[in-house]
């Protein structure tokens, strides 16, 4: 799993893993949005480059163990990361793709990914990770989880 | 509100690209979508080929031995021999096949699957290409030097054995 940093065009590896009870501190709404502290029951990963401690996304994930599915919560990048004077390039690609990752090792061919899209945002979830529509919510699962995957050197 | 800030400071794609936000559905939209997802993982299930199939066991496969190697616990069933005989069942009925296919002896591999005996690096790298790279050489090395570490750190009889042929030891600590 890479990401780029835009300016120098260089890719570095990253790591994804749980959060620490620690780090509920360092996820401030002033950079990654939401309030996370609510989240502490999910699954909450955070993504940093290998080597440093600066967390750059974080995700939280609900195990619907008997759907075979994992459902995205909630993501946000951090605030440096977002738009169009963003650092670093594949943040979120990375989450995402760690989800689907964590579902395909539990359940195999059958795991799902989903979230529910605001509406103005569901084509895009789509075009940008390959995500099949299903009404009011978007999902990977099968050769489209597996591409995004392979997309993602996962 | 709050997200409405947010609209105004980004596209919908440069959003898509950093947020997911929480679900706003009401029970009955819930109910629902749940049965809309069900519909539609129904269709993918059916249109996905047996070499998709293969594709996600291999590479369930391959997460469970890294995971595991990259873990601090030991478990002494999750040995190499563990993993191969699953990457074996996942195409095989006979391990003489498989053998044949990856051009060892079909004692080597019996030994290999009863923990008689650890692989060649030869071995390891034939299963790379076996796989076609979905397992890499280095995810079953890992295995196997946790293995190692493992016996080689709990090994009293051989320590008992070795000690004999050692002359002169340090006599610190």
């Amino acid at each position: 799993m890479h990401i780029t940093h835009l300016k120098t065009g260089i890719t570095k590896p990253v790591f994804v893993e749980l959060v620490n009870p620690e780090d509920f501190k360092l996820i401030t709404k002033k950079r990654y949005w939401f309030n996370w502290k609510v989240e502490k029951g999910n699954w909450v990963y955070k993504l940093r480059i290998e080597g440093s401690d600066d967390i750059l996304g974080v995700m939280s994930l609900v195990y619907i163990k008997e759907e075979e599915r994992v459902q995205i919560n909630l993501l946000a990048v951090s605030k440096e990361n977002r738009g169009k004077g963003k650092e670093y390039e594949g943040i979120a690609g990375n989450l995402i793709a760690f989800a689907c990752r964590e579902i395909l090792k539990l359940h195999g061919i059958r795991g799902c990914v989903s979230l529910v899209p605001k509406d103005i945002l569901k084509s895009h979830y789509m075009k940008k990770y390959r995500m099949l529509d299903a009404g009011y919510q978007v999902f990977l699962e099968g050769s489209s989880l597996l591409k995004l995957l392979r997309d993602n050197n996962v | 509100m709050k997200t409405n800030k947010l609209n105004k400071k980004y596209t919908p794609s440069e959003l898509a690209e950093s947020f997911v936000f929480r679900n706003t559905l009401t029970d009955k939209q819930k109910a629902e979508a749940k049965k809309q997802l069900a519909e539609a993982r129904t269709k993918v299930r059916k249109n996905t080929t047996e070499e998709t199939k293969l594709l996600a066991s291999v590479l369930q496969l391959r997460y469970q031995m890294e995971d595991y190697a990259s873990s601090s616990t030991y478990d002494s069933n999750l040995t190499f021999a563990y993993f191969l005989r699953s990457y074996i069942k996942l195409k095989y009925t006979i391990n003489k096949k498989f053998a044949s296919d990856i051009n060892i002896d079909e004692t080597e591999l019996s030994q290999l699957l009863n923990k008689h005996r650890y692989p060649s690096e030869k071995t390891i790298i034939r299963l790379e290409i076996h796989s076609n790279k979905t397992i890499p050489a280095l995810s079953w090395y890992k295995l196997l030097e946790k293995e190692k570490e493992y016996e080689l750190q709990n090994d009293m009889v051989m320590r008992e054995k070795e000690v004999k042929y050692v002359k002169n030891k340090l006599r610190i600590g």
